[in-house]
């Protein structure tokens, strides 16, 4: 009993010291962001105010935060999924966009009804995603090349040949660079044109958000109760201990790429059946990258991973209308973000933290870096 | 099989002055970014953040440039960049203890919207800044030797950064065989542990491999920015730190490796952008090339490595 009490307030110092640190480290990037926004000759109060009003503050704010959000909670579960699994797949990114162009193929090229033809196009967005992924995979596990600099290396070859297919095989109009739109059969309802208008006016808002949350759930299930979950965690934990322990590591370390890379590319088809409705040449980059910040800010779990990408998705709803508005770039997010991921990661920073008496239990876990390869 | 042929079709895409000219151009940046990769594995850090040190570089060089009228003060900036976000790197990784891919991740990332949050609100552009006042490194010549046929235009008339990268590759050589600091450096990359009870303080020689990567990059940053054309545009490094990572594994860690490595990669885009005047095939594949390269060339070194590695295994039972 005494042995039970001991570990749940070692469990809620854990979580305690956690949280202050993530509380630290935002209170730092905003303070850093601050002085940026006092050097530029802005009022840093002001600004941010702007900017939760613009995220949050109106139904439209709100809507347009849950529409930036939807493709970052795929990357983000799929970046989450991989660091997990002990992967640093950066190329969400490229998966993403090799999941969208093959879901707008199967979207417009094929004629079927609605209940066939949206999964069959949501089925090719993640086969797309999964077999970018499968390339700097097989490369890692049976040759031991570094998936860092593969998965980038696959997002360049990616932009150029989607660059490719939609100026060339797959190109609609002579004008622009963009493929035909999408079947109505394939598409996912925006929240304005299922509420007749009345909803969401202005706003792209579209019901793949739901898709993201069932992804979510299902990941979330997946971690916590299913053998494979179990086995990608332990093989990010150690993997020499996990294959001590009877674990399949290409089948652990492929499995959980594809997946990934899968997850990264049903993003990307969303995004388009949702919002665009068609391919156009570099429609939006950096979601990817955007994506594996978020799971970074979340801890690399499913929940804090959700909750960073919804974090995220707002605060550039936000400094959209600040770009609008006071001709502030948006980037400056990505700047804020960027900081508190710094500041997050330097635990020996909050070390001063620890020392304070109610905090010392947690210690967070230290990790090597000596036995990473190159 | 025609021989003439193959000749000529060699002649025609890499031996003529023009393509090796442009070979030893383009391969700079990579032999730049391959020694910022260099010097800090070769001290057992994986440092993934040459890519947003290059663009830092990039950027501060046309900003230094820009400001002072004089390319000088650009690479002066763009060095000071190199050193803080390489010190900050270090800090960060070595000292805070935070974990260094997570840390190079997100400086990667970070330097992107940084560069493009500082092109818009410092020059007001989006995409692309040049203007006449950025002013650019001069070629220089080089006396009698810019005379000789054939070696004076393969040799002489290059911008001040090409010669810096090639006295580099032999200084690196230098520091790392034949200085004790050399020596300590490659201890620590070796066996730290090792090193640190031969005296040998493992963190200093770590910061300070990182800070020198940092200086590497920025200088492969500023070659793109004021090396030829004299502009920033965003995302300009396009990959080259990764690149920089493929060739340094590709060169064995050694320097000599390394420059050699990048003047492959910089014939295959010679070639590229010979093949882009010819429109053979769309300019989309062409611009692939370095990169399908890359993986090309780290897939063929590792199966050789492997190769190697069972044939030296079988010989020692043999033997055994």
């Amino acid at each position: 009993m005494r042995e039970k009490l001991r570990t749940i307030t070692q469990l809620l110092r854990n979580a305690f010291g956690r949280s202050i640190g993530i509380l630290l480290s935002i209170l730092a990037a905003v303070l850093v962001g601050s002085i940026i926004m006092l050097i530029e000759g802005q009022n840093p109060l002001e600004i941010y105010w702007l900017l939760i009003k613009g995220a949050l503050g109106s139904q439209r704010g709100l809507l347009i935060s849950l529409q930036r959000a939807t493709p970052l909670i795929f990357t983000a579960i799929a970046s989450t999924l991989a660091f997990r699994t002990g992967v640093f797949n950066v190329g969400v990114e490229g998966q993403f966009f090799i999941g969208a162009i093959c879901g707008a193929f199967v979207g417009y090229a094929v004629k079927l009804p609605m209940i066939i033809h949206l999964p069959l196009t949501l089925a090719a967005g993640f086969l797309g995603g999964a077999l970018w992924a499968f390339f700097p995979t097989i490369m890692r596990q049976k040759l031991g090349v570094s998936e860092i600099i593969t998965t980038i290396m696959t997002n360049y070859i990616a932009t150029f040949l989607i660059s490719y297919l939609t100026n060339y095989p797959l190109r609609h109009t002579p004008t622009t660079p963009e493929t035909p739109p999408v079947q109505p059969t394939a598409q996912l309802a925006q929240f304005v044109e299922l509420s007749g208008g009345t909803i969401g006016k202005g706003t792209q808002a579209h019901v793949g958000i739901f898709v993201a949350l069932l992804v979510v759930v299902v990941m979330y299930i997946v971690f916590k109760r299913t053998r494979i979950g179990y086995e990608w965690r332990m093989v990010g934990l150690s993997f020499p201990f996990s294959e001590f322990g009877g674990i399949s590591l290409d089948r652990t370390f492929i499995g959980g790429m594809l997946v990934s890379g899968g997850i990264a590319g049903l993003g990307g088809v969303v995004e388009i059946l949702g919002v665009w409705r068609e391919y156009k040449d570099l429609f939006a980059a950096g979601f990817g990258f955007r994506g594996n910040l978020a799971a970074l800010l979340g801890g690399q779990n499913v929940i804090g991973s959700t909750i960073a990408a919804l974090f995220y998705g707002g605060m550039e709803a936000g400094a959209l209308g600040l770009e609008w508005s006071a001709g502030i770039p948006r980037q400056l997010i990505d700047i804020v973000v960027g900081l508190i991921i710094f500041f997050m990661a330097a635990e020996g920073m909050w070390a001063f933290v620890r020392r304070i008496k109610w905090v010392r239990g947690a210690r967070a876990v230290r990790r090597t870096t000596e036995d990473l390869e190159v | 099989m025609d021989f003439s042929g193959l000749l000529d079709i060699l002649q025609r895409y890499v031996f003529n002055i023009a393509n090796l000219q442009g070979m030893l151009r383009l391969a700079t940046p990579v032999v730049l970014a391959g020694l910022c990769a260099l010097i800090t594995s070769r001290a057992g850090i994986l440092n993934i953040a040459g890519e947003g040190m290059i663009l830092f570089g990039a950027w501060f060089g046309v900003a230094g440039s820009y400001f002072f009228r004089s390319a000088w003060m650009g690479l002066l900036a763009a060095m000071l960049s190199g050193l803080v976000v390489g010190g900050l790197f270090a800090l960060f990784s070595l000292k805070f203890r935070a974990h260094i891919i997570i840390m190079g991740i997100a400086i990667n990332i970070f330097a992107n919207s940084a560069t493009i949050f500082l092109t818009r609100e410092v020059f007001g552009v989006a995409g692309a800044f040049s203007d006449p006042n950025i002013a650019g490194l001069p070629p220089i010549e080089i006396p009698i030797l810019k005379d000789i046929p054939v070696l004076g235009p393969l040799l002489s008339g290059y911008t001040f950064i090409v010669y810096l990268a090639w006295i580099l590759v032999a200084l690196t050589y230098i520091f790392l065989y034949r200085t004790p600091w050399g020596l300590h450096l490659r201890a620590v990359g070796e066996n730290p542990q090792a090193a640190e009870t031969l005296g040998i303080n493992v963190q200093r020689v770590r910061f300070g491999a990182v800070m020198a990567s940092g200086v590497f990059a920025s200088l492969a940053g500023v070659y793109l920015s004021l090396g030829h054309l004299q502009m920033f545009t965003e995302q300009m490094a396009a990959g080259r730190g990764f690149i920089g990572m493929a060739v340094n594994t590709f060169g064995g860690g050694e320097p000599v490796g390394v420059f050699f490595s990048s003047l492959l990669f910089g014939i295959v885009e010679t070639i590229g952008w010979r093949l882009q005047g010819e429109r053979i095939m769309p300019v989309y594949f062409i611009s692939m090339l370095p990169y399908l390269a890359t993986l090309l060339a780290l897939t063929v070194f590792t199966l050789r490595k492997q190769q190697a590695k069972k044939a030296a295994l079988e010989r020692a039972a043999h033997e055994a």
